[in-house]
């Protein structure tokens, strides 16, 4: 089986091999770390697919390569195992000799693919197909096998014939989970609004497509939907993007004393957003302009702040719920709001009000350890916001008694904004505003 | 809530739009004096007057153009077709003037008209007075389709098609026409284009509309019962306009559809379904879409004949079998 | 057709009622029908008129007969042959030049097309282009006016050939049993297509000659003779509005040319055509003003207005861009939209 440099976010095409901790001939168990992978600002462990022996470590320490290619392959004992790594391994000479092309991602179904014609052989080998002796894959299982990184052949189907059903892709993917969970990861270096499980690395896996092969996808519901907006959107307003970098030393003097406390009451991590929503908020009373939507050829003032908070329905997806009346709560308050509308979104329990009359949308890509997005204004918006990375940094730190240079949380705000409704001064005001309040208001009386 | 039959749902119907609105006018063979051959119009006369319910001659393009002409200068009449079997002989007037008119004068006028009519086999007629014909008004733009399966749903989406701007084929299924059921009472209204989950489930969504929910119901029951398999059940209600989000929720978590429709074989509304749901829905798919219809003949008229070719609730279940198996 | 010169005198011996301003204003509304339908036939000649369109040059007298006796209110129905009869209702030449090219002033934006020319707001309730459909529709207007009371008629136009299918006879049994009012009108031009319409009739007037199974008077008129036409329509228009129900009228005349855009008339005898040439109703209608003593420049003063009116439609036909395709996507429905899914 071919172990792949995993995509570690939407926006990163290329990953680095930080550390292999196997080499060749090595034997590993399932799940047991294999390397560690680096990219701008994030570094992630990638454990192995399925136990079996290295039988090739294809990338070398500290080289950078596409997303999607092979980085090592591991050989499977069993015997249908083996037979599917013989085609592996088949595979993996075309990958070396024909490297991929832009990092672009193989499409699940290619994935889906070549299981089946694995599915085929391990169907012959076990005698369990249907009449004509292949093991068929329905639609839904293709796709939850690709979304899941899963192999088909990892899974007993207890359809008929042996067939694998739905129910045994989601219970597998459950089990796995289940087996997979590990210490917890180090605290994400962003203002993620709740500590989540590392994504599962199969999950972020592009699956590779036989080389040379296209493979067409048909999009589902929500990417339909989202597609529309996003080209909408980008159709409809003159996007500009701005940016400002924010030290949060003054926001942790209040944060990292709380940290322990919250979490052990609430149940969830006191992160930089809740403060940034806040900051957001109160500056957006001084610019009401950003606080609007573009009628026809008026703008019009909205009298409340309803934030919308985007949120990744773990890679199926991304919604943006509403805060209604956002800028009418503390630090505390808002912590709990986008809390509790990103845990209900991603169960799927929000009412479909909650996702409309937003007037201004905070996004965040930090948990990726992104330096900066250019987000899309979620219309009829003006305005979105985009949180990235806080990590530390050297500062030059300006004193009466002369420079020096200390270590900082810094991140980047990046506010997109709609050349439209809005010129580019006046959402710099904006935004050195939101710098200004974040660096230097007093936050002890709001949480 | 009162007990009434699917028949006397039709009267109820038409009554409480004609009380509301004086502009509800009713026009068929056989419908004023007689209270129509089905007695789906017994009291009408009496109650609104010659002016307002008429007889007519056996002439369904004059029924159909009166209707249309009346339309589209201010009234909102109800025409009733026999058997929706004779739409062929004035189908002209449906399919080419009523249906494209708006569209061709650049919106200029509005049809809003009921055509209704008693529809499907099961009653032995044979071939000419027990075809489903639903699917050839579907197949036409312009046209709104409702066939209800339960009284209340009769008098609600009839009372909907009267109000409804647009001309709407409004297809009473002829064998449910002594079924009773519950009707709320006072002013019922059901909203047109909204699909109704009639039982819940979770291995297959069966679609069905009018006189096969009952049966799409009992397949259910025997399915839970001797086969351990949980089918949610979708009462259709209207082809056009056609709920399909209701459609996605049921199969987007069962992963399976079966349509059970009357219509002969070729170009049923279940293939349309079919159609959107493997379109749409197909990475959700747990296996391929069945329907079961009626085969591709004319309905024959011995009893024997007819039920063994109409989709039963046998070979309803028979299909889920092989399908969730 | 030996009898209309006859019949021509005795109309204008029946006629005496008509006034001058009357008689100006059918030769008006004859000579406009004239130049728009030629003007159509010219645009089709450079092409700018695509798909089919069937004229009525020849048939003017018959449009505006009836339009000019018509109430503003009352309702025309007619057929595919029917850029006359819209346009007797008050319909702009621009707006009816411009659908038959397909552009975006058109009268139905380029959604209809030339057989289908409708003007509700001018009680034009449309042109129907498959053969009969019409009269029950305009049956059912009939019942709309005399279930209200408002004292409207309908009007329904069509050709010899719709004689001979059924929507034809339901309509009329329907109309005589409810006692509508509504007007049938027969433009009997001699051809039903291609076909002599005798060939294919049981009777000689296929119209009048079946009014009498349905209870009705048989009525031909010369359709040749606006005078005639007027007085017909008056009286048929004055009867539907007493309540005394619908009547069917036989208009007897002919088109100067083929059938619709594709058919050169070559099956006409050219004898019979040239018969009916010398009796156009227009140049017959002009005699007949001169010799009731309207001075030719009151005449010329129409004929040189109208001719200027035309041009001017045809400039502002010619520069009306095409329509927006998105209407291509509107308006199935009443509420504008072409939605039949949520």
């Amino acid at each position: 089986m071919n172990v792949l440099m995993p995509q570690l976010g939407e926006t990163v095409a290329e990953g680095t091999v930080a550390a292999w901790h196997k080499k060749q001939g090595d034997a590993v168990e399932k799940n047991e770390v294999l390397l560690d992978v680096e990219t701008d600002k994030a570094a992630t462990e990638v454990p192995a697919p399925v136990a079996g022996v290295i039988a090739s470590v294809l990338v070398p320490e500290g080289k950078t390569v596409d997303v999607g290619t092979v980085l090592a392959v591991i050989e499977t004992d069993s015997a249908e195992e083996s037979e599917a790594a013989a085609e592996t391994s088949e595979e993996e000479g075309a990958a070396k000799s024909t490297p991929r092309s832009g990092g672009k991602r193989a499409s699940p179904a290619g994935r889906s693919e070549r299981q089946t014609a694995k599915a085929v052989k391990m169907a012959k080998a076990k005698g369990r197909g249907g009449k004509s002796g292949r093991l068929r894959l329905s639609p839904v299982v293709r796709r939850l096998l690709a979304e899941h990184g899963v192999d088909a052949q990892e899974i007993a189907g207890t359809g008929r014939d042996g067939r694998i059903t739905r129910k045994d892709v989601l219970g597998f993917v459950e089990q796995r989970a289940a087996a997979e969970s590990k210490p917890a990861a180090p605290e994400p270096a962003a203002p993620e609004p709740e500590s989540r499980p590392a994504p599962a690395v199969s999950q972020a896996q592009p699956p590779a497509g036989a080389p040379g092969e296209s493979t067409r996808v048909p999009f589902d519901r929500i990417r339909r939907v989202t597609a529309e907006h996003m080209v909408h959107s980008k159709s409809t307003s003159a996007h500009v993007m701005q940016a400002v970098e924010v030290d949060f030393s003054g926001v942790d003097r209040v944060r990292l004393p709380k940290r322990q406390d919250w979490r052990s009451k609430q149940g969830y991590s006191l992160t930089y957003l809740p403060f940034i929503a806040r900051a957001t908020c109160l500056a957006l009373r001084d610019y009401p302009n950003i606080n609007s939507s573009v009628d026809g050829d008026a703008l019009v003032l909205h009298p409340a702040v309803h934030l919308c908070i985007a949120v990744n329905l773990n890679f199926e997806g991304l919604v943006a719920p509403v805060i209604r009346n956002a800028d009418s709560l503390t630090v505390a308050g808002l912590a709990h709001a986008i809390h509790d509308i990103g845990d209900r979104a991603r169960k799927g329990k929000l009412d479909p009000d909650e996702y409309s009359g937003g007037t201004y949308t905070l996004s965040n890509n930090g948990s990726y350890g992104t330096l900066m997005t250019g987000a899309i204004i979620n219309q009829p918006q003006v305005a979105i916001l985009s949180v990235d990375a806080i990590s530390k940094r050297p500062v030059v730190v300006e004193s009466p008694t002369g420079d020096a240079i200390a270590i900082r949380p810094v991140g980047i705000l990046a506010q997109s904004f709609d050349h439209r409704a809005l010129d580019g001064a006046y959402s710099a005001a904006f935004l050195q505003k939101v710098r200004a309040l974040l660096e230097r208001k007093d936050w002890s009386d709001e949480v | 809530m009162a007990q009434l039959t699917y028949r006397e749902a039709v009267r109820d119907g038409i009554a409480q739009e004609m009380r509301r609105d004086e502009d509800v006018v009713f026009l068929g063979e056989d419908v004023a004096a007689a209270g129509g051959v089905f007695k789906t119009t017994v009291g009408l006369l009496e109650e609104f007057g010659p002016d307002r319910v008429r007889d007519t001659p056996i002439s369904e393009q004059a029924i159909i153009g009166a209707a249309m002409g009346a339309s589209m200068t201010g009234l909102r009449p109800i025409a009733e077709i026999m058997f929706s079997d004779f739409f062929a002989v004035c189908w002209d007037l449906v399919a080419n003037q009523i249906a494209k008119t708006r569209y061709m004068t650049d919106g200029q006028c509005s049809f809003p008209l009921v055509l209704r009519s008693a529809n499907g086999g099961g009653s032995r007629f044979g071939a000419q007075h027990s075809q489903s014909v639903e699917n050839w008004a579907m197949a036409i733009p312009g046209l709104k389709v409702v066939a209800p399966s339960t009284p209340a749903d009769v008098k609600g989406l009839l009372a909907a098609s009267v109000r409804d701007p647009d001309p709407v084929m409004f297809f009473e299924q002829k064998s449910l026409y002594a079924v009773k059921g519950d009707v709320p009472d006072g002013e019922h209204v059901e909203p047109l284009g909204v699909a109704r989950v009639v039982r819940d489930g979770d291995d297959v969504t069966i679609a069905a509309l009018a006189a096969m929910v009952p049966r799409a119901l009992k397949a259910a029951d025997t399915l839970a019962d001797e086969h351990g398999i949980s089918a949610e059940v979708i009462d259709i209600r209207s082809l056009v306009p056609l709920d399909t989000q209701t459609l996605f929720d049921s199969v987007s978590r069962t992963g399976r559809l079966v349509t059970v429709e009357e219509n002969p074989r070729l170009c049923g509304w279940g293939a349309e379904l079919s159609s959107i749901v493997a379109e749409e829905l197909f990475w959700d798919l747990e296996g391929p879409i069945m329907r079961v219809t009626t085969p591709h003949i004319p309905l024959p008229s011995a009893d024997a004949l007819e039920d063994a070719v109409l989709p039963s609730a046998e070979r309803i279940v028979d299909n889920v079998i092989r399908l969730v198996d | 057709m030996g009898n209309t010169a006859a019949a021509k005198k005795t109309a204008i011996v029946q006629a005496p009622g008509i006034d001058q301003a009357t008689r100006l204003k059918l030769y008006r509304v004859m000579y406009e029908c004239r130049v728009l339908e030629q003007r159509a036939y010219d645009l089709f000649m450079q092409n700018l008129v695509k798909g089919t369109s069937h004229l009525a040059l020849g048939q003017e007298a018959v449009a505006a007969g009836f339009g000019t006796a018509m109430r503003s209110d009352d309702y025309t129905f007619c057929t595919y042959r029917g850029h006359n009869h819209t346009y007797v209702r008050g319909v702009t030449m621009t707006s009816i030049l411009g659908e038959l090219m397909g552009r975006e002033c058109g009268l139905l934006r380029g959604k209809g097309g030339s057989m289908h020319l409708t003007s509700v707001e001018h009680g034009a309730m449309g042109s129907y282009a498959i053969i009969g459909a019409h009269l029950p529709v305009a049956a059912g207007a009939a019942w709309s006016a005399q279930y209200k009371g408002t004292g409207q008629v309908s009007v329904c136009f069509f050709g010899d050939g719709t004689t001979n299918i059924g929507a034809f006879h339901e309509a009329l049994n329907f109309a005589v049993i409810w006692n509508l009012p509504v007007v049938f009108v027969c433009e009997n031009n001699l051809y039903m297509e291609y076909t002599p319409i005798d060939e294919v009739t049981a009777v000689k007037n296929p119209a009048a000659d079946r009014a009498g199974a349905y209870g009705l008077a048989s009525i031909v008129i010369d359709g040749n003779d606006a005078d005639v036409v007027y007085e017909a329509a008056c009286a048929a228009l004055d009867k539907a509005r007493r309540g005394d129900g619908p009547s069917l009228i036989e208009a007897h005349t002919y088109r100067h040319g083929g059938h619709s855009r594709a058919d050169p008339g070559k099956y006409r005898p050219d004898e019979e055509l040239q018969a009916w040439l010398a009796r156009d109703p227009i140049p017959m209608y002009r005699k007949r003003l001169i010799d009731l003593d309207v001075s030719e420049a009151e005449i010329e003063a129409i004929e040189s207005e109208t001719d200027a009116v035309i041009d001017q439609a045809t400039e502002e036909a010619r520069n009306s861009p095409p329509p927006p395709v998105d209407i291509a996507h509107i308006d199935v429905w009443a509420d504008g939209s072409a939605t039949w899914r949520n």
